[in-house]
């Protein structure tokens, strides 16, 4: 499909070119936007605006990298400057002295009873923004590692390791509030 | 927590081939820690993957995109100028060319043959315009 595209490109055929890459990456456009911007329904609107963005640079898309390589170029410059301007997260790690409890203490655990369910979410929340973007695409890929740093443009060996440290913290997290359940 | 020599094994757990696994799972038996740590994975990767997986756009995207597509200023028309210019190129080339066949063909001892004033006037007319179109045509070209 993305030489059928750049072969319309070629022949200038902006407005074919459109129609078939708009189907073929509104999702991963969407998941890459939603992993950085941690927002479904923000996700989805910076999307359309990325496509906008897309629809207006395609008569100076050079063919210099691959079309999805572009493509996921603009969607992340995009959700970074979208970022900034909301002002970054802070980032903060779950190894911080009282981060732990704080998170626990506010109510994301709950009372200790059987089958009562501990909000991972709510302590995904905390991680350092890195780890939490690499964990939502992660699990939004099919837990593909190359699938993740190709969109993220990051190494292998970086997504692992921000992987495996941000799993390590959140099944620490809920193994303490189990504990904590068990104790009151 | 878990053991640090399982840990690593632990995190990998799901792609970890049989006998790995089955390393991991005898030692998870006996120990408590790494059992809890094991159950705790379990938890983040089946809450996280009912978060996360399959996420797909609404099915009213696309005709959103399109509606803001139509909304921001339309594409510049591709220029008719360079294949215009391409033509003149083209026409360019053959009058040098023909200017080239103008000129050698005199040297060629043919007796009939003969130049005029007026004829080399406009021969370098043509020449100087042929040159022109090329130039231009180059132009188009570095500007792209």
């Amino acid at each position: 499909m993305e030489q059928e595209i750049r072969a319309c490109l070629d022949q200038k055929r902006y407005q074919e070119a459109f129609e078939r890459l708009l189907p073929e990456f509104q999702n991963k456009v969407f998941r890459l936007a939603y992993a950085m911007l941690g927002d479904a329904a923000l996700a989805e609107d910076m999307a359309q605006e990325i496509f906008v963005r897309i629809w207006k640079a395609l008569p100076g898309y050079r063919g210099q990298s691959s079309l999805s390589t572009w493509i996921y170029a603009i969607t992340r410059n995009a959700c970074l400057t979208a970022l900034k301007a909301s002002g970054a997260k802070r980032e903060v790690s779950m190894e911080a002295p009282g981060v732990a409890r704080t998170v626990e203490a506010s109510g994301t655990v709950s009372l200790p009873a059987a089958g009562a369910a501990i909000d991972v979410l709510r302590f995904l929340d905390q991680l350092p923004e890195k780890h939490q973007q690499v964990m939502r695409l992660y699990y939004m890929e099919e837990k593909s590692y190359e699938e993740v740093a190709r969109l993220l443009e990051w190494p292998m060996g970086t997504v692992k390791t921000y992987l495996h440290r941000a799993r390590k913290e959140l099944a620490e997290a809920v193994a303490r509030s189990k504990m904590k359940k068990g104790t009151r | 927590m878990a053991c640090a020599e399982f840990e690593q094994l632990l995190l990998e757990y799901p792609e970890l081939e049989n006998g790995a696994r089955a390393r991991v799972d005898a030692h998870v038996a006996q120990c408590s820690g790494c059992r809890e740590f094991l159950d705790a994975l379990l938890v983040v990767d089946s809450q996280l993957t009912a978060e996360f997986a399959g996420q797909e756009v609404s099915a009213s995207f696309a005709p959103a995109v399109h509606q803001r597509v139509q909304s921001a200023a339309p594409l510049a028309r591709p220029s008719l100028v360079p294949e215009l210019l391409d033509f003149a190129g083209w026409g360019a080339i053959a009058a040098v060319a023909g200017l080239l066949a103008w000129w050698l063909v005199p040297l060629v001892p043919v007796p009939h043959w003969e130049l005029s004033l007026d004829a080399s006037f406009a021969a370098a007319g043509a020449f100087l315009l042929a040159a022109l179109l090329v130039g231009i045509r180059s132009f188009a070209d570095l500007k792209d």
